[in-house]
């Protein structure tokens, strides 16, 4: 799989297609707001998406895991989607998951959807250091380096008389925004107020996700 | 007109009233009359100034004056526009009023406030005044029963403009509901001229079915402008003519010009305005106005206010402005009918011609006018095709049942087979669209605790509401037409119109565009209204409204190629398509009316391959993609495509040898699956689908959903669909709708049937003189969109590498 190389924090990370973000030095792959169990949670207010987003994004994550065999998987946030979602994983996808931990550290790092939610075997923190790198969800008061989720961030890109929108990579000199791993997980613009008041709006390094690649803006 | 002496509306009630305005009964009226006092469902076809209007109420007031004080609603009345609803109410309101008849009647469409709708709840008028989605609406309340229980006839206004559409099936199933709570009730449709009468017969009718027809023996008077300019080969602007319409304006007292699409409109208004020495008052109406806007240009026109009017298919039903004198068709007609309805808005009066001018904008296009009006003489319309009805307006109608009250599967199935377009409906589809209502209709049996609707424990057949707050939601979704994502334009406070979102997204601040006939300044976007000031820019972008755009119909396409090869009537056109077409014939071939002209030839490095279907732009278009997908196949390295209403040009780097191999039947049969998932056709009409079904909502309840956001969520909703259950009911009904509407699956099957005897190649050294207009054409981008995407990432990528003198990242 073509990657995108990213200088963030004086280190190296490798950004796949797949949306999840790969720190070599470590061998430790970072994904971020998965939304698990939308489907179920939308139901309940008898909004019917197609109930296999769960299977999808699960699918997704073993994928990469066997592929990358990372030491660590740090989940930045919103790995599920609200109360209801863990209606949504079945007993296989526990196994499974299960067995997945046996090779690689899981590091749940809580976000505004699934604050209050546990699952068995699943480690969880509220956020999580290593060197000078922080993973949150959400950004906070820090000096420190961080790495974050929860905004889906998307970029408006016009080029010769077109208009498309992409989910992307973003970051500035300190603060670095994950894309949702998702399957039925929207996007928000990256000038929105949302975002720009957490980046700002000069110095940003955008990458978009292609369909086999990432590029660079 | 003759008046018959034993006509029984001599004893009428309005009869006094004719006598005052000096009118007579027409004979279609007294036919009608006579049919439905016997019983019969009845369909009136009749020109636009036959007293129609008045035909569809001459029993339904009869039986109230004779029923006398008759308490609750009687007569329901359906238009297919608001507007139309309101004229109706006051062509109605004189003879009652001045009769000082005690009728009550009132018109009910989106536009009345909740607090009138309410008391028309509580105290039904005799006759209501509505449209098919406020019909729909009324029918989802749960005492619905006891406000139709006594309705005795239904009048279905304009029925043409409803025989080929979801809006159409959306009315057939809530006919087939008011005759289920009043079996008594009778059906009238009134209709303009068609050819198929019959078809229309089918889809009202039910008892005693009667058509009561009634011709215009007065033809219209229609002729090409005869330019001193030349006709340009390409392009839909008319340009070249601005000068002479200003002129055919100038001459005549009001003029309407017609064009095809809202951008030609905004294009033309501001061509004329350009050259209006004269300050002649010239006005432009399309769809995307402001209501108000809307509604002051048409104040005008029938006031005589205004000198020209620049519009699109908005200002071509219904309304009568009398004293229109000519009307000016600028671009292809299309189609016979079409022509005719537009012409049909001059001179309001049965006894007087029409008048009207046709400009084509380019040479195809002359010949196609050319043809039109040799139809017209021969008064040979085109046929509307009835459809097979939509799933989709099937399962809006299942929710709306619910609504309403519990319901059993089986009545509610033998009522919807009742209404022609879903005759053939299989139990088995509508069961799954059942499931569909109740929780989405997905084989992963995930959402039991969800449902929307449940099965009765006593009785599995039948089905209840969850809870009544589900029935705002409903309400919410109603309806058949779904709109682009579009935003509100403010110039100040004041609002202009609509304006689509994916335009807007492509500007940035201080571009300047037109719209309403003004040139705006962009300035900025907030909570989707789009903020502009007025400009004085000489150069401005023109919105473009995706579409609309209506294909050549068949029989007119049939006439085109019949006229093209009577070589004897060349020397009566202008000299300069006289000399296109000879040059064409020495160097190629003119085509028969039943051939097939396929020529090719080099050009520029690579080989062009054009094909004369004349089968129109949707059947091209798709026959377009088959055939690229035919060539890569026998390796021939197709480039690309573009097709037009009458051809199709490819180009490749290899030369195409075997075209006749490829070009057949199979094709069809071999491609389409694939041509269907690489587009974004399906997954366009399955956002319509998902919208329509009420899958999704329109609207959530308290915060407006932006289009992009439902444009959005239906793409990802059909992508984990498509991958986990192809199956799925609404994936069905959006490939069918793609093969009835968006590709003219059958009638690219009927061309494709018979084109392998008939195809006439031309091998030639260079381009062919009436190859050079599709030629032309060649700049559109034919990339999907997922390409597209790709294609704009790469490049915007390179040349920013390029200007950081980097040659690679990775």
């Amino acid at each position: 799989m073509y990657y995108q190389l990213i200088n963030f924090g004086n280190e190296e990370f490798h950004a796949y297609p797949d949306k999840s973000l790969y720190w070599k030095r470590l061998n430790t792959l970072i994904v971020s707001d998965l939304h698990i169990g939308k489907s179920i949670s939308y139901a309940k207010n008898k909004q019917f998406l197609p109930p296999y987003d769960t299977k999808e994004i699960l699918s997704k994550i073993f994928v990469s895991l066997d592929k990358i065999k990372p030491s660590n998987l740090i989940i930045v946030g919103d790995l599920l989607h609200d109360v209801f979602s863990t209606l949504s994983l079945k007993d296989q996808d526990h196994k499974n998951l299960s067995q997945y931990m046996k090779n690689t550290d899981f590091i749940w790092i809580k976000g505004n959807h699934d604050k209050n939610i546990q699952i068995e075997g699943f480690k969880n923190f509220t956020n999580y250091k290593i060197d000078k790198l922080l993973f949150t969800h959400i950004p906070i008061e820090t000096s420190l380096f961080q790495i974050c989720g929860h905004y889906h961030p998307k970029v408006k890109i016009s080029h010769r008389g077109k208009t498309i929108f992409k989910t992307c990579f973003i970051h500035n000199e300190k603060i670095f925004i994950l894309p949702s791993f998702g399957i039925l997980t929207g996007g928000l613009d990256i000038h929105n107020k949302q975002i720009s008041d957490v980046l700002g709006k000069n110095n940003l390094s955008i990458y978009p996700v292609g369909q086999d690649k990432v590029y660079k803006l | 007109m003759n008046i018959n002496k034993s006509n029984p509306l001599l004893l009428h009630p309005l009869n006094k009233w004719m006598k005052k305005k000096k009118w007579f009964w027409f004979p279609h009226q007294i036919e009608t009359f006579q049919h439905v006092r016997s019983g019969s469902d009845v369909v009136v076809f009749a020109p636009t100034g036959a007293g129609k209007t008045l035909t569809g109420f001459i029993n339904p007031i009869d039986d109230l004056i004779k029923l006398k004080k008759f308490k609750g609603l009687h007569t329901l009345y359906i238009s297919p526009l608001k507007s139309l609803a309101n004229d109706i109410m006051r062509n109605l309101e004189k003879p009652i009023k001045e009769l000082d008849l005690n009728i009550s009647f009132q018109v009910r469409t989106g536009d009345t406030t909740p607090y009138k709708k309410q008391k028309q709840k509580q105290k039904p008028p005799n006759i209501l005044i509505t449209t098919p989605e406020s019909l729909a609406l009324l029918n989802s309340y749960e005492n619905a029963k006891e406000f139709f229980y006594n309705l005795k006839y239904i009048i279905i206004d304009e029925i043409h403009t409803f025989l080929d559409n979801k809006r159409a099936d959306l009315l057939s199933l809530n006919i087939e509901r008011l005759q289920t709570f009043s079996p008594n009730l009778q059906r009238i449709g009134l209709s303009a001229t068609l050819k198929n009468k019959q078809d229309a017969k089918k889809w009202l009718c039910r008892k005693k079915p009667k058509i009561v027809s009634y011709e215009n023996s007065v033809l219209p008077k229609i002729k090409i402008l005869e330019s001193k300019e030349r006709i340009p080969w390409s392009g839909h602007m008319a340009t070249y003519s601005i000068n002479e319409i200003y002129k055919e304006i100038m001459q005549s007292k009001l003029t309407i010009i017609f064009v095809n699409t809202r951008a030609q409109a905004e294009y033309m208004f501001k061509n004329l305005w350009l050259i209006n020495k004269k300050k002649l008052k010239i006005a432009v109406h399309h769809g995307s106005l402001e209501t108000n806007l809307r509604l002051k240009v048409e104040n005008n026109l029938s006031k005589g206010l205004v000198d020209c009017v620049v519009a699109t298919s908005s200002l071509e039903l219904g309304l009568d402005y009398g004293d229109v004198e000519k009307i000016i068709q600028v671009g292809a007609p299309k189609g016979i009918n079409r022509l005719l309805q537009r012409v049909g808005r001059s001179n309001h009066n049965l006894n007087t011609p029409s008048k009207a001018i046709l400009v084509p904008t380019n040479r195809f296009e002359f010949i196609e006018a050319k043809a039109a009006i040799e139809e017209i003489k021969k008064n040979n319309l085109d046929k509307i095709d009835l459809k097979e009805g939509s799933f989709d307006v099937v399962a809006q109608h299942i929710f709306a049942t619910a609504c309403a009250g519990q319901f059993e599967i089986n009545d509610l199935y033998k009522e919807i087979i009742k209404a022609y377009p879903y005759k053939k409906l299989k139990l088995n589809d509508f069961k799954q669209l059942i499931n569909l209502i109740q929780d989405g209709g997905y084989v992963l049996k995930n959402y039991d605790q969800f449902k929307r609707i449940f099965q009765l424990r006593e009785n599995k057949n039948i089905y209840k509401l969850v809870n009544r707050r589900e029935t705002r939601k409903y309400r919410m979704n109603v309806g058949t037409i779904i709109e682009n994502p579009m935003l509100k334009i403010k110039l100040g406070t004041k609002t202009l119109g609509n304006i689509e979102e994916v335009f807007i997204q492509n500007l940035s601040q201080g571009d300047s565009f037109i719209f309403a006939g003004q040139i705006l300044e962009f300035q900025s976007m907030k909570n989707n209204l789009v903020q502009v000031k007025r400009s004085k820019s000489l150069i401005s972008k023109i919105p473009s409204y995706s579409g609309g755009r209506m294909p050549l119909s068949t029989n007119l396409a049939n006439s085109v190629r019949a006229l093209l090869a009577k070589s004897n009537m060349w020397d009566l056109y202008p000299e300069q398509i006289t000399e296109w077409l000879k040059r064409q014939k020495n160097i190629s071939k003119i085509p028969k009316k039943d051939e097939y002209l396929v020529e090719q030839f080099p050009r520029k490095k690579n080989f062009y391959t054009v094909i004369y279907t004349f089968a129109g732009w949707h059947a091209n278009q798709t026959l377009g993609f088959l055939l690229l997908r035919g060539f890569k196949e026998f390796n021939y390295k197709p480039l690309g495509f573009v097709a037009n209403d009458y051809a199709i040009v490819l180009w490749s780097l290899k030369e195409v040898k075997q075209i006749k191999t490829i070009l057949n039947l199979g094709l069809l049969d071999k491609h389409l699956d694939n041509y269907l998932e690489e587009t974004s056709i399906v997954k366009r009409l399955f956002r319509d689908n998902a919208i329509i079904s009420c899958l999704i909502e329109r609207r959530l309840p308290g915060m407006e959903k932006t289009g992009k956001q439902v444009l959005f969520s239906s793409d990802l909703i059909y992508t984990v669909l498509k991958k986990n259950e192809p199956d799925h009911i609404l994936l069905k009904s959006s490939y069918e709708d793609a093969k009835k509407n968006m590709i003219d699956y059958d009638r690219l099957r009927e061309i494709l049937k018979k084109i392998d005897k008939k195809i006439i190649l031309k091998k030639l050294t260079s381009i062919s003189p009436l190859a050079v207009p599709i030629i032309l054409e060649i700049n559109r981008e034919n990339l999907s969109k997922k390409e597209i995407d790709e294609y704009i990432l790469e490049d915007l990528e390179n040349e920013i590498l390029k200007e950081a003198n980097v040659l690679s990242i990775n």
